[in-house]
This record gives C-alpha cells, sequence and structure tokens, in this order.
C-alpha cells in the first residue's frame, strides 16, 4: 500500500489515462443520472446506478493513490448512500449540490492528468466548502430524516469536531468471495486497522464459512464486528478497506450512533448471521444478556414448550429495542429478494460491458485514410482491367470493387457515434442556464440514437452549445412573460436529430418569442452591417444575425449576448459542410436547423460529366434522372433553367454555363434531379458515368471561393473530379428563379421564413 | 497472489498424514492462501477416514506447534474444519498451537474460539451452533 516498485510505477503511468478517461465517463453519467432523477426523484435504480459510478471513480482513484479525488468522492459518496438508504430525499438543492461536486470531481481528474499541477489556496477552499456542505447535508439527515427537504445545502452547518479524544466507532465489514483471489489478506487489513488506533471488541462473524466438505478454500466466507478507538476521519477508516471495497460490505457507525443505525446496520449486513451475534457484536445488548436469552430458549425446549423465537425472547426478557430486533427478523426474508436483484442488475450490466472494446480514434482515422487510398487504387485498377477486355480480370476486378465497398461501409460504421450522448451534455446546460435566468424550461431530446461520424459529432457540439445558450436566453422568456402571452408558464426547448437524404439534421426548437425582425433590422442598421434605412427582404433579415458583431440583446449577460457567436457558429457549420437556417414565427418561437454530412471521409457518389469535366454528387440526394433536349430552352447568363417534370416546374442549373466550360453541348441531354432539403432541382448533365466511391479530398485553396463545390475527389484513372454541394448548388437554383418570391410574400403574412446561409 | 484452480487442487496427491487415524493431523508450516488449495483435499481424506475408522471417537487432534505462517485464508480452511467435525459430533483438539497461530487468531477475532478448541473439557463453542 505505501511502497510502491518501479514497476508499479511505470504501470500506474501507463494505465492512468485509461483511468482519466474511464472516470470521466464516470463523471459524465453520474451527471446524467442526477438530472434524470430531477425527473424521477426516489428511483432506486437510478440511485444505486449514481451510487455505483462514485464507488467507481473513488475505487480506480484509489489504485492510483489520487488522494484528493478518494477523498472528495468517498464525501460524496456517503451523501449518495444515505439518498440510496432512504435516508435522505433529493430536493432540487442537494441535486445542485451534487452537481457543483461532479463539477469539482471533473477538476480534480483533470489535475491528475497533468500531474503535480499545485493547487491554487482558492481551488482548496471551494473544495472544503463543497465537503463542509456535503458533511451537512449528509449529517443532517442524521438527525432529522423527516425534515431533509429543508434546505440542508444553503445552510452549511460547521464541520464536525475536530480529531480531539479518541472516540469509538463501529465497523462492520463483510469480506467478498474473491477477497483471498484478489490478493488480499483481511488479516493484515485488520492489522492495519489496527493502527489507526486500538480494537478494544472484535467480533469475526464465522456463520458465513461452510463446513470443510462444501469449502472452496480460496474464497472468503469471513466477516468482521469491531468497535474502533481512533481519532480518524470517517475517511481514513473507509481508505484502509479501499482495496476490497468493490466486494466487500462495509459499514462504518459513528460514535454513538443510536439503536435505530443498529437496526439499519442489520438491515444492510448479508444474510444468515445469527441474530445474538449481530446484537453483540453491534453492542446493542451485551453478551450477559445474549446468554439470558439463549439460557431462556434452551429451558423453554427442556420444558418441553414450543420455543418461541429469539427475537421474541430478547425482546421480552432484555429489554432490546423492537426496531432493531425487527430489523434482524425482516432481513432474512427481504435479503434473499434483494440478492437476487442486485444478481441479476449485474449481470445485465457486465453483459452491456462485453459489448464495446475501446479503440484509439487515430488508429482508426489512419485504417480510414488507407482505406480512400484502397478504394481509389481500387479504382484505377478496374479501370486498367476494363482497358484489357479480359473477362476474367474484369471480374475478379468486380469481386474486390464489391469486397472494397463492404470494407468503406463497415470502416465507416466504426466511427459512427449516436448523438444523444452530446445532446445529454445539453441538460445540463439548460438546467443551469435556465435557473441562472430564472426561467422555467422544460428541454426534450428527440432522435438522439441517430448516428454520425464522431469527428462531426464532436465539432458540432460547441455551435450547438452556443445555439442552445442563445435560445434559453433570448428565445425563450421568463415565466411571468409567457403567462402574460397566454402560453404556458414553462418554457419548452427540444434538441432532435434525424437522418434526411445522406445528412443528418439537427434542431433546435423553443417556443420563446420568436425573432423580432424589426429589432434585428434597427441592430444591423446601428451596427452599420446594413446601410441605414435599407431594407432588405426578410429571408436577409433573419440571416443578419449570424453576421460578426451582432447582438439583440437588450442587456448584455455572461451567457450569451456578447455578440460573438453566431458567426462562428455558422462558420464552423460550413467548414463541415453544413449549413444552417432560421425559421421564426414572432411570438410562437424559432427553430434552427442544422443541416450536416453524415461523413467526412468517404461517400457514395454519383459520377457526371460535362465536357471534358467530371462532377460527383452524393448518391443520397440524387432522386432520378430524366432526359431532355437542350433546345427546350435556352438558359439565361446564370445558366438557370426551367424544365417541366409531372406537371411540375423544375429549376435546372446548367453547369456548362455556371462554371463556362468551353466545349460544345450535345444534341441529348440529362437532367439529374437532385433533392436538397425539402425543395428539389435539376441539373444539366452530359454523360451520366455511374455510381462512384467517393473519396472527399479537400479543395485547395484557391477553389474555395467556388461557388456550389464542397470537395473534389481523385478518380481511378487518376482525372480530378469536382464535388458539387447539393445544398449551396440548389441555393443558387432557386435564388433567381423566375416568378414571385413565394418566401418574401409568405413572411409578410406572418408565416414560416426559410433562409439559407 | 497466486492463483490456484480448483482442478489442479482436485488432483494433488492425497498426503501420508492422512492414511492413519492414530496420527493426528499436523498443521504445516505455512497455513496460508498458498497451501489451502493442497491442504484441503488432506484435511477431507483425514476427516473421512478418522471417522471411519474410529466411529466412537468424540475428539479429532492437531498439532498446531509448527505453524509459522498463517493469513485469514489458512484460519478460514481450519475454521471450516472445526464446522465440519462439530456436524459429525467431534470437537477440534488444537494442540500446541504457535505463537503465530495465536496471534493470528487474536488479530482476527478468533481468540475465544481457540480457547475453546484448546480445552480439554469440551465447551459449546461460541462460534458453532446446531
Amino acid at each position: 500500500m505505501s511502497q510502491m516498485t518501479d514497476a508499479d510505477n511505470s504501470f500506474i503511468q501507463e494505465a492512468l489515462p485509461a483511468f482519466i478517461s474511464e472516470a470521466q465517463e464516470q463523471i459524465e453519467s453520474l451527471e446524467q443520472l442526477l438530472l434524470q432523477l430531477e425527473d424521477a426523484p426516489g428511483d432506486t435504480e437510478l440511485l444505486n446506478a449514481l451510487f455505483r459510478c462514485a464507488h467507481t471513480v473513488k475505487g480506480s482513484a484509489g489504485i492510483f493513490g489520487l488522494d484528493r479525488v478518494v477523498a472528495f468522492t468517498h464525501h460524496v459518496e456517503t451523501l449518495l448512500d444515505k439518498l440510496r438508504e432512504g435516508q435522505l430525499e433529493l430536493t432540487p438543492a442537494l441535486s445542485t449540490l451534487l452537481l457543483q461536486c461532479n463539477d469539482q470531481l471533473r477538476t480534480l481528474i483533470a489535475q491528475a492528468r497533468d500531474a503535480d499541477t499545485a493547487e491554487t489556496p482558492e481551488a482548496v477552499a471551494e473544495r472544503a466548502t463543497l465537503v463542509e456542505r456535503l458533511q451537512a447535508a449528509a449529517g443532517h439527515a442524521d438527525k432529522d430524516e423527516q425534515a431533509a427537504d429543508t434546505a440542508p445545502v444553503t445552510d452549511p452547518a460547521p464541520s464536525p469536531a475536530p480529531a480531539g479524544s479518541a472516540r469509538c466507532w463501529h465497523v462492520s465489514a463483510a469480506f467478498g468471495t474473491e477477497t483471498f483471489r484478489n490478493g488480499m489478506d483481511p488479516l493484515a487489513l485488520l492489522n492495519y486497522v489496527r493502527g489507526l488506533g486500538s480494537i478494544p471488541n472484535l467480533v469475526c462473524d464465522i456463520a458465513g464459512v461452510p463446513p470443510l466438505d462444501q469449502l472452496d478454500p480460496e474464497s472468503c466466507h469471513l466477516a468482521f464486528e469491531l468497535g474502533l478507538e481512533t481519532d480518524a476521519s470517517r475517511a481514513e477508516i473507509e481508505g484502509a478497506f479501499s482495496f476490497v471495497r468493490e466486494d466487500c460490505g462495509l459499514h462504518v457507525l459513528e460514535p454513538g450512533a443510536t439503536p435505530e443505525d443498529y437496526a439499519r446496520l442489520i438491515e444492510a449486513m448479508p444474510d444468515n448471521p445469527r441474530l445474538g451475534d449481530i446484537l453483540v457484536a453491534c453492542g446493542a445488548i451485551t453478551r450477559a444478556q445474549l446468554q439470558q436469552g439463549l439460557r431462556t430458549q434452551s429451558e423453554a425446549a427442556a420444558a418441553g414448550t414450543a420455543a418461541r423465537p429469539l427475537g421474541e425472547i430478547l425482546q421480552s426478557t432484555a429489554g432490546v429495542s423492537a426496531t432493531v430486533v425487527n430489523a434482524a427478523l425482516n432481513k432474512q426474508t427481504k435479503g434473499k429478494q434483494r440478492d437476487a436483484a442486485n444478481a441479476a442488475s449485474a449481470a445485465a450490466a457486465s453483459g452491456d460491458d462485453g459489448r464495446f472494446i475501446r479503440v484509439q480514434a487515430d488508429r482508426l482515422d489512419s485504417v480510414i485514410n488507407l482505406l480512400g487510398e484502397l478504394v481509389i487504387a481500387g479504382a484505377g485498377a478496374a479501370l486498367l482491367a476494363r482497358q484489357t477486355r479480359q473477362g476474367t480480370l474484369i471480374e475478379a476486378n468486380a469481386q474486390i470493387s464489391r469486397l472494397i465497398e463492404e470494407i468503406r461501409n463497415g470502416t465507416l460504421q466504426l466511427r459512427m457515434v449516436p448523438i444523444g450522448e452530446t445532446f445529454s451534455r445539453f441538460r445540463r446546460v439548460v438546467r443551469d442556464t435556465a435557473a441562472e435566468l430564472g426561467k422555467d424550461v422544460a428541454f426534450e431530446i428527440v432522435g438522439g440514437e441517430t448516428e454520425l461520424d464522431k469527428s462531426v459529432v464532436e465539432r458540432i457540439a460547441d455551435p450547438l452549445m452556443h445555439l442552445v445558450r442563445n435560445a434559453l436566453d433570448h428565445g425563450l422568456e421568463t415565466a411571468d412573460e409567457r403567462l402574460a402571452n397566454g402560453k404556458p408558464g414553462q418554457g419548452k426547448l427540444t434538441l432532435s436529430a434525424c437522418h434526411e437524404s445522406g445528412s443528418i439534421v439537427i434542431r433546435i426548437l423553443d417556443d420563446g418569442r420568436g425573432i423580432h425582425r424589426e429589432k434585428v433590422l434597427a441592430r444591423a442598421w446601428e451596427r452599420g452591417l446594413v446601410e441605414h434605412g435599407v431594407t432588405p427582404p426578410d429571408e436577409d433579415i433573419l440571416k443578419l444575425i449570424f453576421e460578426a458583431g451582432f447582438s439583440t440583446a437588450e442587456k448584455v449577460t455572461n451567457l450569451s449576448g456578447r455578440g460573438v457567436g453566431m458567426d462562428v457558429v455558422r462558420r464552423n457549420i460550413e467548414a463541415l459542410r453544413g449549413t444552417v437556417m432560421v425559421y421564426s414565427d414572432p411570438g410562437e418561437g424559432s427553430r434552427i436547423e442544422i443541416r450536416l454530412p453524415l461523413t467526412l471521409a468517404i461517400i457514395d457518389g454519383f459520377l457526371v460529366g460535362v465536357g471534358a469535366s467530371k462532377f460527383i454528387f452524393p448518391l443520397e440526394s440524387v432522386v432520378e434522372v430524366i432526359e431532355s433536349r437542350s433546345a427546350i430552352s435556352t438558359p439565361d447568363t446564370h445558366g438557370h433553367n426551367v424544365v417541366e417534370l409531372r406537371g411540375r416546374v423544375l429549376p435546372v442549373v446548367n453547369l456548362r454555363t455556371l462554371y463556362d466550360l468551353e466545349t460544345e453541348e450535345p444534341e441529348r441531354v440529362s437532367v439529374v434531379v437532385i433533392k436538397s432539403g425539402a425543395h428539389s432541382y435539376g441539373v444539366m448533365v452530359d454523360v451520366l458515368l455511374g455510381q462512384h466511391q467517393t473519396v472527399i479530398k479537400p479543395l485547395g485553396r484557391m477553389f474555395q471561393s467556388l461557388r456550389g463545390m464542397s470537395g473534389s475527389s481523385i478518380l481511378g484513372s487518376g482525372e480530378v473530379a469536382l464535388i458539387l454541394d447539393v445544398n449551396s448548388l440548389g441555393e443558387f437554383a432557386a435564388g433567381k428563379q423566375p416568378g414571385p418570391a413565394k418566401s418574401r410574400d409568405a413572411a409578410n403574412d406572418g408565416h414560416k421564413t426559410l433562409i439559407r446561409s | 497472489m497466486a492463483r490456484r484452480s480448483k482442478a489442479s487442487t482436485a488432483s494433488s496427491p492425497v498426503s501420508p498424514v492422512a492414511l492413519s487415524v492414530a496420527i493426528p493431523l499436523a498443521l504445516p508450516a505455512e497455513l496460508t492462501i498458498y497451501t489451502v488449495g493442497e491442504l484441503h483435499p488432506q484435511w477431507l481424506a483425514w476427516l473421512g477416514q478418522a471417522a471411519a475408522a474410529v466411529p466412537n471417537e468424540s475428539r479429532a487432534e492437531i498439532q498446531a506447534a509448527a505453524v509459522e505462517q498463517v493469513d485469514a485464508a489458512g484460519l478460514q480452511l481450519l475454521l471450516s474444519l472445526q464446522l465440519a467435525l462439530a456436524e459429525r459430533g467431534r470437537s477440534l483438539q488444537i494442540q500446541a498451537p504457535s505463537a503465530v497461530l495465536r496471534g493470528g487468531c487474536e488479530a482476527l477475532g478468533l481468540s475465544e474460539w481457540l480457547q475453546a478448541q484448546m480445552a480439554h473439557a469440551v465447551q459449546m463453542p461460541e462460534g458453532a451452533q446446531a
């Protein structure tokens, strides 16, 4: 425990990153569980899970010698234990305290990563305050269970009396069966505990030990009840058991515990120890009282009268308080059911763990890079095979291509993660932000299971955070304001995700005050974003909120409204080849829609040719292809055109005109019908070259300003094809569409306005 | 700490100690997690033979002077032996326990138990109840 060899140290150095990442996950789930508990207070399963999380953090931190984490988590654990045992109710104030503690834990774990960072006195003081509040909350439960919800945290009591005179604790430790096999020796451990003070009485509970013929000699069946006179704190006492805590039933009762405390102890102990021993060991009655009871029982048996249960005898002759005895008697029946339930949930949990393996992200990335090269090389080989016109070679190559495609799909699937994890992080943000702003907000997550590429998930979190805060700060009103406007007092914020034609759509909906176009315009004039007096089209007004240096908040809060952000949000999203749109009905709320590609690496493309140039559409966005004569109508100078498709007018983009390609237009052309969001448009191309596995390469600097392009790809022949960005191309197709601007009229009627950025 | 599978312990040979009931069971120098796997089948064999050979004997003698190392697993094995004997209506007689064994029992709160196993007069040991 104390001396570490070099081998131990190097092991710890190697294992620490794994511990930190695991601890961070545990802390994350702690937070989620706490937030879930706010909606379902008293849910025992959640409470148990909560306790397990804290316990796991503490246990593994102990192995790594992270004393600060162990000491602090211990206090959290104590409080959680009280919650779990139902001695304390989870009040909002308590929940806030626990969330703050969780933040503290997160900080401590982060410090563990950058080892040897000295703590500032402020940080130490902050932690001490939290510990005091935790102790106050936990101590409160001891004294008065009924009044637990009278804000124990707002009124922190001074920490318990400093160590002075030795006090006698009661420790009950039932070692788990794996104790010996895990290399632990209860004998050595008890000797260590003895070092903390003195053990005036120690009882080895051997009731769990089976006779020799049923014994597995390497399983531990020992349990101990001991009194411990020591100045040590609860943390120090429990710390002595930290190496066996995992499967050890440990209960530490403070000096001066009441009979009720002992009754609870009896409840909590594993079943089958004999009632008498428990009571003696607990100190609830003396050995003399027990023997008196035993004698009465045996006399009764000898006299031939029906033996009364021991508990009853004890109650009548020794004056043991009824609660203690009842607790001991009840637990025999309850114990078995509880164990069965625990075993079942443990089995379920371990089943879940077994289904995952941890892989470093950069290893996965290098596989995907290689895969990209493989796809390109494979396409080149297939092309060469076709040129040889050897049937068997072409067939073999086709087979290889199929396999490559399967590998590609499988590998990309590996990087897909559900977005729910990112979403649920916002629960805390919403909770704290709403509380800070004095607003009542219900937060809902829809479609959390929707999967997208890990790198996209990571990079979308920050923009989302900003949008959520913005909705809380600017969008949703206070309860009074809402009621005055005839809305329910509680605001609603929804974060949703779904797949839609090859992209993922993330929506942030609120039922707040919406965006006031007049205010936006006034601010834009003030900031010089728009020339004073000029009223741009409605759709462009909403778009102004994404301009740099724009803020509509009447007062700047520390949450949002500094005027930085929305433009950064837009830039971040565009960097992911995504788009962001705002829809808003004044007074009804607003909706922000983010559209992102599923992956940044490889897509299924649809290859087309215009003259000598090759272009690629993402295959998911291609709806159909129609034959067309180029002479149907002549495009305007920007390449706009329309065709009739089943009685509907379809805007068509002519790439030849758009990109000024100097080749003759063939007589017959094809129109590829593309779906972008809710709209469709056509793109006129010369030849269709079919499906193509497209490895996306970024566009060079020179081409980044090009409209309608999102990237490039290398074809098997070594040619470069440009990947079309269907959204911006759609914008282009719709932008100069002949006829009245539908969206503008609609907006004037107070209907939804669509803005594309 | 070494981990032994049950299969290997079951196949270990039975010690000659167990061959005769006349010979009391002698505790080894090391009574720890490292030896309980070997000792368990030997003690079981001794237990069976003792019961078969002298059915009416009420005591089972154990030589405990040689014990030099002890841990909780070893003491648990001894406890378990005593419980098995008690089931068969016999009491354990621990002869001349070494200082190490006494110390181990004391550390685990088993001093009274050890006293009971050393006493000549058969008492109802506090740890054993039918």
